[in-house]
């Protein structure tokens, strides 16, 4: 292999890894829900390209900027989060986990069947940053529109972490997430702390839709199954209730799902990820940044 | 009257599928792997039929045994992962099944036709019961003789000290281990059983389809498997049936009434089940209504 | 007499917490020793690492001579160890004698014909289920979901599901908690018919009379480690165990 494809390779990777932040992004949403209230939410990818979808019906009347359109898919993102909550898990007993795993699944297919038939399945075309623009660093090309990704979903990364470990609000979350019980008697109340989880992370999920658009140029239906198995097995590389570890992940894996691609093609390329998940179930089933284990 | 057939078929494979899961579900472990299985079958049948001139039976135990030793290699790393994270592990080997799949090219000249699975277009001509001069209704029989067997041996299996040990685990892992069940093999056997029948479901699929490919195997049909008994309740195998019928039912004869807003209503309706009844539509609660209305008491002082 | 357990020097650290801190234990055949200490003396994580819950971090748990400290839980019921759980952990949704059906795991029953142990309908177990459901007083609750019966039969058959894989060494985790004066009573018989019947008895309680009435030989632990051993008498009378437990201003 020669200097230019190392490069090339190298360039691929990068691409990988500016994209890499809307997996973390995602697989921070499938985390914070799985670390606060032990479940996993499946429609949760769904939602999110539903809100960029959704975010779009906005567009459609006015011809707005870029930008606005990211910060309509975040909000559409926070409402379709707390509905989530309160049809897939407000009145499920805790007691059956199956009921809320068979009742996200529900709403993943609900969410799909939804974009479907508004959009008659046809992609539609979504707004990006910067486009137009490559940054030249060297022999690499570094794309606008690849950065601008980036550099949101670090922003609204930093603001996540922020909320979570400056404010009163993070702290009764990470309390929540750590001992239920123990906080109900502390006055917090579980609901509110659940309910504002599916809001955030609905958020959340808003700006990765969008920036998974933006990136992509446009979306699609079929975008929501690959890329609700992309976050879970982020999530779980990063380990099951840690952000650190799905941040990590998920560029992680943006970038070596590009390498994959550059060096066996695109049919292989998902089959290595999956490779790469059974690796780290076999040898640190814990993911990257296991939650710690009480003695019980 | 083939539509009919036809429908039949297809609530009789899934009823396969459903048991699969529902032995795996059992003991505690959500698998979303069944499908992978279930595909492994379908290839494995289908190859042996049209590309060795194997009869069917022989294939579909060929195929059983085949999923099943994949099953069983699969049990024994499922055991490393706990809870959650299983049904990611899952999906992911279920993925890994498909993608093979659809990477999978092995092809036989046969006359002027070239037969066997290729790649993505997926394997066709898998024309056993044409062939055999087998009807619809034929085909329709066979699979309920073998769901009819399979079910039956599922509620053997239950009402058996096997059936409470593999409830046990599900229920409380430590309390198992510390009355003396090896949870190990316990995991594993029932994770080998759900390969074993999903691998028969999925060889009868192959032949009755004529024609599969990869992304007949995914995700969706992976949570279709579990959503079956789930949603039917996990006391009972009837419970499987009666959801798949329930399912199949709504999905295809609702095609009539609903034309395409019956995959919308479709995912509403799990949800509006799962809030309803989180326990299946036949739980514990239900049989044992079911019963009383149908047994009997045998005492003569009622309650 | 013949030692049926032996702790040596046995070692649990959670970190940098030691929960239990080389503890030495001879348990003979026949004997009901019983194991108290203040909350947090490690008590529950002893019973945990001898049923092999736990891996040691040190010391040997051996048992009838043979050392087991890397066997799996399932290996030492088979070879004759069993237990009761503090909050107790049935199966909840099996019935009364689903619970003991499944529990029966002993070395002799494992031996029986692989097809009749999994699969076959009526065999030996059935008279033994039958019988320690008689003894239990819940014969009349058989096929009554474990989670729908009252608190005090749970207890029993937490109790009667250790039994059931017909165990040589018999841990009890503090099974009189939440009982009143009478099923205490009922308990206090039950265990002693339990040495009858030959069963060793490692009893683990808060509740003071119990232990006094029932057992041979007393154990008293404080943060993992073992103050004082001896007859219920002469431990009841030790300083240290005195000051373990009502603080150094008392034994003054």
């Amino acid at each position: 292999m020669d200097v230019l494809d190392l490069i090339d390779a190298v360039q691929s990777v990068a691409d990988g890894v500016l994209f890499g932040a809307t997996y973390a992004l995602l697989g921070i949403g499938f985390t914070l829900v799985f670390g606060v209230m032990h479940k996993i939410n499946l429609s949760y990818a769904a939602a999110s390209i539903g809100a960029a979808y959704a975010s779009l019906l906005i567009v459609a009347g006015i011809k707005a900027p870029a930008i606005l359109v990211f910060l309509a898919s975040a909000a559409a993102g926070g409402v379709i989060g707390g509905l989530v909550y309160l049809v897939g898990f407000k009145f499920i007993p805790l007691a059956n986990p199956l009921a809320t795993l068979m009742s996200t699944v529900g709403l993943l297919l609900l969410i799909d069947e939804i974009i479907v038939h508004t959009t008659a399945g046809v992609p539609l075309n979504y707004p990006a940053l910067f486009s137009d623009v490559i940054v030249s660093a060297g022999p690499f090309n570094l794309r606008g529109d690849l950065m601008f990704v980036f550099a949101l979903s670090c922003a609204c990364m930093v603001v996540l972490l922020l909320l979570l470990y400056r404010t009163r609000l993070g702290l009764a979350t990470r309390a929540v997430s750590q001992q239920p019980t123990a906080s109900q008697l502390c006055g917090i109340s579980i609901t509110r702390v659940n309910v504002v989880t599916f809001v955030i992370t609905g958020v959340v999920g808003g700006i990765a839709g969008a920036m998974t658009g933006a990136a992509i140029g446009m979306l699609s239906p079929l975008l929501s199954l690959p890329l609700t198995v992309k976050g879970l097995i982020v999530t779980v590389i990063g380990g099951l209730g840690s952000i650190p570890g799905a941040i990590i992940a998920g560029l992680v894996v943006g970038g070596l799902e590009n390498a994959f691609q550059f060096f066996r093609g695109v049919s292989e390329r998902d089959l290595y990820i999956m490779l790469l998940l059974f690796a780290f179930l076999i040898f640190r089933p814990g993911g990257m940044f296991a939650m710690p284990v009480g003695r019980d | 009257m083939d539509f009919y057939l036809g429908l039949m078929q297809i609530i009789g494979v899934h009823t396969l599928l459903g048991l699969s899961a529902y032995c795996v579900l059992l003991t505690g472990q959500v698998s979303l792997a069944q499908a992978g299985f279930f595909a492994i079958g379908a290839y494995v049948a289908g190859m042996l039929t049209v590309l060795a001139q194997w009869p069917l039976v022989p294939a579909l135990g060929a195929s059983a045994v085949v999923a099943g030793v994949m099953a069983c290699a699969v049990g024994f790393p499922a055991l490393r992962v706990k809870g959650l994270m299983l049904v990611v592990a899952t999906i992911a080997f279920g993925e890994a099944v498909r993608l093979f799949f659809f990477n999978f090219t092995y092809q036989v000249q046969a006359g002027n036709l070239k037969l066997g699975p290729h790649g993505a277009e997926g394997f066709r001509q898998i024309r056993y019961f044409p062939e055999h001069g087998w009807t619809t209704l034929d085909v329709m029989l066979f699979i309920w003789a073998v769901v009819a067997l399979v079910m039956a041996g599922v509620w053997w299996l239950d009402r058996s000290r096997a059936g409470a040990v593999l409830r046990a685990v599900g229920e409380d892992e430590l309390a198992a281990q510390s009355a003396g069940i090896n949870i190990t093999a316990v995991k594993v056997s029932a994770m080998t059983i759900g390969g074993v029948i999903a691998g028969i479901g999925g060889g009868i699929f192959a032949h009755y389809t004529t024609h599969i490919e990869h992304l007949q195997f995914g995700v969706v049909l992976a949570t279709f498997a579990i959503a079956y008994p789930i949603l039917g309740g996990l006391s009972n195998v009837f419970g499987t049936l009666l959801a798949v019928v329930f399912v199949q039912g709504f999905l295809i004869e609702g095609l009539r009434f609903m034309g395409d807003w019956r995959n919308l209503l479709f995912g509403g309706l799990i949800v509006l089940a799962m809030n309803v009844r989180p326990r299946g539509l036949l739980d514990a609660g239900a049989v044992l209504a079911l019963k009383r209305l149908i047994v009997p008491r045998k005492d003569g002082n009622g309650a | 007499m013949a030692t049926v357990l032996d702790l040596q020097g046995l070692t649990k650290h959670f970190g940098g917490v030691r929960a239990v801190d080389g503890i030495d234990l001879a348990v003979a055949r026949g004997e009901i020793v019983g194991l108290i200490g203040p909350n947090g003396s490690g008590k529950s994580t002893i019973v945990n690492l001898i049923c092999g819950l736990l891996p040691p971090t040190a010391g040997r748990v051996v048992f009838n001579g043979a050392d087991i400290s890397r066997l799996p839980p399932h290996a030492r019921v088979t070879l004759g160890i069993a237990r009761t759980f503090q909050n107790i952990r049935l199966f909840g949704q099996l019935t009364v004698w689903q619970n003991l059906w499944v529990a029966q795991n002993s070395g002799e029953q494992r031996n029986q014909n692989f097809l009749r142990r999994w699969f076959g309908g009526s065999n030996g177990a059935w008279e033994e289920i039958n019988r320690t459901l008689e003894f239990f007083d819940l014969a009349h609750k058989r096929d009554e979901l474990a989670a729908n019966l009252a608190f005090g039969e749970q207890r029993r058959l937490e109790f009667a599901r250790a039994l059931a894989a017909k165990p040589v060494l018999l841990l009890l985790d503090e099974p009189a908690a939440g009982m009143n004066a009478e099923e205490v009573d009922q308990l206090d018989s039950r265990i002693r018919k339990l040495r009858q019947d030959g069963i060793t008895v490692v009893l683990i309680e808060h509740h003071v009379e119990l232990v006094m009435s029932v057992a041979d030989r007393v154990a008293v632990l404080n943060f993992g480690q073992k103050i004082a051993e001896g007859t219920p008498a002469f431990v009841q009378a030790d300083p240290a165990v005195r000051e373990a437990y009502l603080g150094s201003a008392a034994v003054a």
